[in-house]
């Protein structure tokens, strides 16, 4: 079967598995199912590694019974049998389960229409122009300097179909494509290795630039060397986009996640309308961003995609919320259900995502707003500081303390890069940085839920030896 | 950082080996199949159909893996059950070798011989893709042909249990957590079970048919009080059924954890700068993991950095004994046989401190000429096996924890993990979740958590004292792809980094 027929065999048979469902003592049903062709080449150690082929489907039904009784279940089997047994595997499984209080389904809407979400290429690509990507990616790391080693990376090319029923009349289908290519780097020179340098390009074509994200990871590489340790301080910080993507926007969604705030979880807790950072931070959720990574016309339970602000000049003006979280708070649906989540959940990682879960709150590409400094402007106006272009731990959710390692990270005084720091953390809380933001810089980059600048934070407690 | 092996954990309470008299019987093809549940009869024979066609002779060695795999979470999210899944899947993947040189990968979800067919095609094609390119030979050292039937014996069978009594398990950690009283702000319990029925068959002639179940219960607690929030979680995990909770019920781990949050509450937030720490089994499973674990997985190793080229060498303090074994009874990282049809053994990686092998794969032994471990492990079907932990393990040493502590004139005693992240140069950094100060040998005030971060080699190279109690804890890694581990660990003494906020 090929898969377009694959997948309108699929969508048939779930479509079959609602309409049983719909005549039992239900009060709503919902079906989510995917089909996806992954191809994926590994490089490692300067040489591709292997290439892989990943053909998946399936579907996930949530079943709610009398009282907000929710239940859920999927399977990846494709056959009428199987996907019944799973309709009535998530019934069974709600008549045993407790009541969700708020609990909704987004109703029937029109999504917008959202362009450069999928790329013929992409859907067509061969594994080969996969190879030629890396091969280039690599080329051009070592190219830019002999010391500079490929260690691993990967060139991923996704094509599928994402659809939502819902007995609220919600039935929508959207093809995508996605390509990606990650590679990361170290150097040696006299017995001293540098620590690892990432960089990525994402796109909806292929269009990927491989010696772009080459060059750039030898770049990195190179201004590795020769790490001094520095003595513990106080001052400020350049947080790059990397690093902001990462740990800042972790401790940003956290705080902004409608169910947290629901449970008062939040530090952004009755702070809606208030002014909870500074007035250089300026953040929203745009789900229909043309050719955005991350962007769809619905989300995943099946609520029409949009352009949200959540933080207007330091100002919150909304909570990023699923149809649960809109109705149990009183505000609107955001559109912010997701069953692709990045970060790391114990439960998922075991689990998986998309057909295999139940949605959760998570941005589409959660944009913060570029300033319109350049970052050697934003460094030149330091006496004494530390560029962090990436770092290494975990943000405590709740409570937003952050407390790394710097993986990349530079000494700065009297507005020049001095050395690369070896052996520093950074401790303190997000939420009191985000106030103490003195500068947005204007070199936006994307990553996968995210297109973020550099950041300047004033006041960050830096760990030495 | 997604390619980079971000490396969550968790860990347990439960200071006890289980005792597990692991199932194996040695059968023929045709006994095999007798072992092959039902569902899987048609994955099975499409399989071995598959290793009968033509493609078959255009590859070096084919290894064809099918599985079944059913998961059920219950989660308990402040007294309400948040989420009830039953997750079914099914499917099968080829993996082949070609000129000497290449692999290739491919896995679907249909189970139809055209299908797995078609999948056969398209890892010869990738592998052959990238063939020309690659300039260095791989002499695989062959594999003992296996035909095996391992079925992890269970107590008491997770399928027994009903929905009624299965929503009972978080509930009741949720009840025990609850407990510890009104500045408990956030309760979540997850139970779950991974039952993993699954086939390799290799064209070596490796039949192996592997059943395996494990059950897993999560507690996360948010204690508040006013603007401070303070997060415990504890953790219980084995590769078994239902007496997972025999010696510790999940109220008791509810209790624990709900306990520790609020306590938490009072504590200072603990100090920034190096000190010496005496690091609590709990904490020091993350820290064996992270710390020296990945640096000695062969794919990272050889990536340069690190270990890379120092076998034979002092590496580590010469207190330190490091190793890994799949067999340990009850380890959630417990296989028989790896996803390349190798048996997981015991594998001596450190002795008192020197170097003495990485964790392979079959690939990585044949470049460094050494024999495969049985680390190459697959989360599931879909995906390709990759150098993975089992259960890793530091050997105990001589010291009882108050002879550690004894000896610290100002210092700290970690506890409890959050996490941690480590890279191939054998940087790590990794949280814990409570401290004390030790002062002039003893333990004084309570702290908050933080995170701690060094590089591998130079720490544990400083270890000075190792205790006397090695313990098993559950784990889990997330390298490209995720895995469920175990740990066998002491607590142990170094000097480390502490990025905590306080003074």
């Amino acid at each position: 079967m090929g898969r377009e027929a694959n997948w309108n065999f699929l969508s048939s048979l779930v479509h079959k598995a609602i309409r049983v469902l719909e005549k039992k003592d239900v009060s709503h049903a919902e079906a989510f199912f995917t089909s996806t062709e992954t191809t994926e080449v590994a490089i490692r150690n300067s040489e591709i590694l292997t290439e892989n082929k990943v053909d998946d489907s399936g579907v996930g039904f949530r079943v709610v019974v009398a009282g907000n009784k929710v239940g859920f279940a999927c399977t990846n089997t494709l056959s009428e049998k199987a996907v019944l047994d799973a309709g009535e595997k998530a019934f069974a499984i709600a008549r045993v389960s407790s009541e969700v209080p708020n609990f909704a389904l987004p109703e029937a809407s029109k999504p917008p229409k959202v362009n450069g979400l999928f790329d013929s290429g992409v859907a067509g690509i061969s594994v080969k122009e996969g190879v030629d990507l890396a091969r280039r990616a690599i080329k051009a790391a070592e190219d830019f300097d002999k010391r500079v080693i490929a260690k691993d990376g990967r060139v991923l090319f996704v094509s599928g179909w994402r659809g939502i029923v819902n007995t609220l009349g919600v039935d929508f289908e959207e093809q995508e494509t996605k390509a990606t290519i990650y590679l990361g780097g170290s150097g040696e020179q006299d017995g001293e290795v540098t620590g690892s340098c990432y960089d990525s390009a994402l796109s909806r074509t292929v269009h990927l630039e491989p010696e772009k994200v080459g060059k750039s990871v030898g770049e990195m590489v190179i201004d590795l060397f020769k790490p001094e340790s520095l003595k513990g301080f106080q001052g400020t910080v350049i947080f790059g986009p990397e690093a902001v993507s990462y740990q800042l926007f972790v401790a940003l969604v956290d705080a902004l996640k409608g169910e947290n705030v629901a449970a008062e979880r939040s530090a952004w807790t009755r702070k809606l309308g208030e002014i909870v950072a500074s007035p250089n931070l300026t953040v929203t959720d745009n789900a229909v961003l043309e050719r955005g990574f991350a962007s769809r016309s619905f989300d995943d339970e099946g609520c029409s995609s949009q352009n949200t602000v959540l933080m207007r000049k330091g100002k919150l003006e909304s909570f990023l919320h699923d149809a649960t979280s809109a109705n149990t708070l009183k505000k609107g649906n955001t559109g912010n259900a997701s069953r692709f989540p990045s970060g790391f959940d114990m439960v998922r990682a075991i689990v998986g995502d998309g057909y295999r879960a139940k949605p959760e709150i998570y941005p589409s590409n959660l944009i913060i707003q570029p300033g319109n400094k350049t970052k050697a402007e934003l460094l030149s106006e330091i006496s004494k500081g530390v560029l962090i272009e990436s770092m290494s731990g975990f943000v405590q959710p709740g409570s937003g303390m952050i407390s790394t390692q710097l993986s990349r990270a530079f000494f700065i005084e009297n507005g020049e890069i001095k050395h690369p720091i070896k052996d520093g953390m950074i401790s303190g809380i997000a939420f009191d940085w985000f106030k103490r933001i003195s500068g947005v810089g204007k070199d936006t980059k994307q990553f996968v839920n995210a297109v973020v600048p550099s950041i300047r934070v004033e006041g960050v407690k830096v760990v030495g030896t | 950082m997604e390619i980079s092996p971000a490396t969550p954990v968790f860990s347990c309470s439960s200071e006890v080996l289980f005792a597990l008299a692991v199932k194996f019987t040695y059968v023929n093809t045709f006994t095999l199949l007798l072992y092959v549940t039902v569902e899987l009869i048609p994955i099975f024979e499409s399989l071995e159909r598959c290793l009968q066609t033509k493609l078959v002779s255009q590859a070096d060695l084919v290894q064809l893996r099918g599985q079944r795999r059913v998961m059920t979470t219950c989660t308990v999210k402040n007294g309400v059950v948040e989420d009830f899944s039953n997750v079914s899947l099914t499917g099968l993947s080829v993996r082949v070798f070609v000129d000497s040189k290449s692999w290739g990968f491919s896995s679907t979800n249909l189970l139809d011989f055209e299908s797995v067919e078609q999948t056969l095609e398209n890892a010869l094609r990738l592998a052959k893709t990238s063939s020309k390119l690659k300039r260095q030979k791989v002499a695989l050292e062959p594999v003992k042909e296996v035909t095996a039937n391992v079925s992890v014996p269970v107590k008491k069978p997770v399928q027994n249990l009903s929905s009624e009594d299965m929503v009972e398990i978080p509930f009741a950690a949720y009840k025990g957590a609850q407990e510890a009283g009104r500045r408990v702000a956030d309760v979540k319990a997850t139970y779950i079970s991974v039952e993993d029925d699954k086939y390799f068959l290799s064209s070596e002639g490796s039949r192996i048919h592997q059943n395996t179940t494990r059950a897993m219960l999560f507690v996360n607690v948010i204690a508040k009080s006013n603007s401070l929030i303070c997060p415990a979680q504890e953790n219980l995990g084995h590769t078994g059924g239902l007496e997972l909770f025999d010696r510790t019920s999940p109220y008791s781990l509810g209790k624990a954890a709900g306990k520790k949050a609020v306590e938490l509450l009072k504590a200072r937030a603990p100090p920034s700068g190096k000190f010496r720490v005496v690091i609590h089994p709990t904490l020091c499973a993350t820290m064996l993991h992270e710390a020296i674990g990945h640096p000695l997985e062969a794919d990272l190793a050889m990536a340069g950095g690190g270990f890379g080229s120092h076998i034979g060498e002092l590496v580590s303090s010469k207190l330190i004994t490091i190793y890994d074994d799949g067999h340990v009874p009850g380890g959630l990282g417990y296989f028989a046989y790896d996803d390349e049809g190798v048996e997981c053994e015991h594998s001596v990686l450190i002795e008192n401190g020197v170097l003495k092998s990485f964790l392979h794969d079959r690939t990585s032994a044949a470049v460094a000429g050494v024999s495969p471990t049985g680390n190459a492990h697959a989360w599931d079907y879909s995906v390709e096996p990759l150098i993975r932990q089992t259960n890793i393990g530091i050997k105990a040493g001589d010291f009882s924890l108050g002879e550690m502590i004894v000896d610290v004139k100002e210092g700290l005693f970690l506890e409890g993990t959050f996490g941690g992240q480590a890279d191939a140069n054998a940087d790590f950094t990794f949280g814990f979740q409570s401290a004390r100060w030790i002062r002039h040998g003893r333990l004084a005030e309570e702290l908050r958590g933080a995170n701690v971060a060094g590089n591998a080699i130079e720490v544990f190279k400083n270890i000075d004292a190792v205790g006397k109690v090695a313990v098993l804890r559950p784990g889990a890694c997330g390298k490209y792809q995720f895995a469920v581990q175990g740990r066998v660990v002491p607590a142990i003494r170094c000097e480390i980094m502490v990025g905590g906020m306080g003074d």
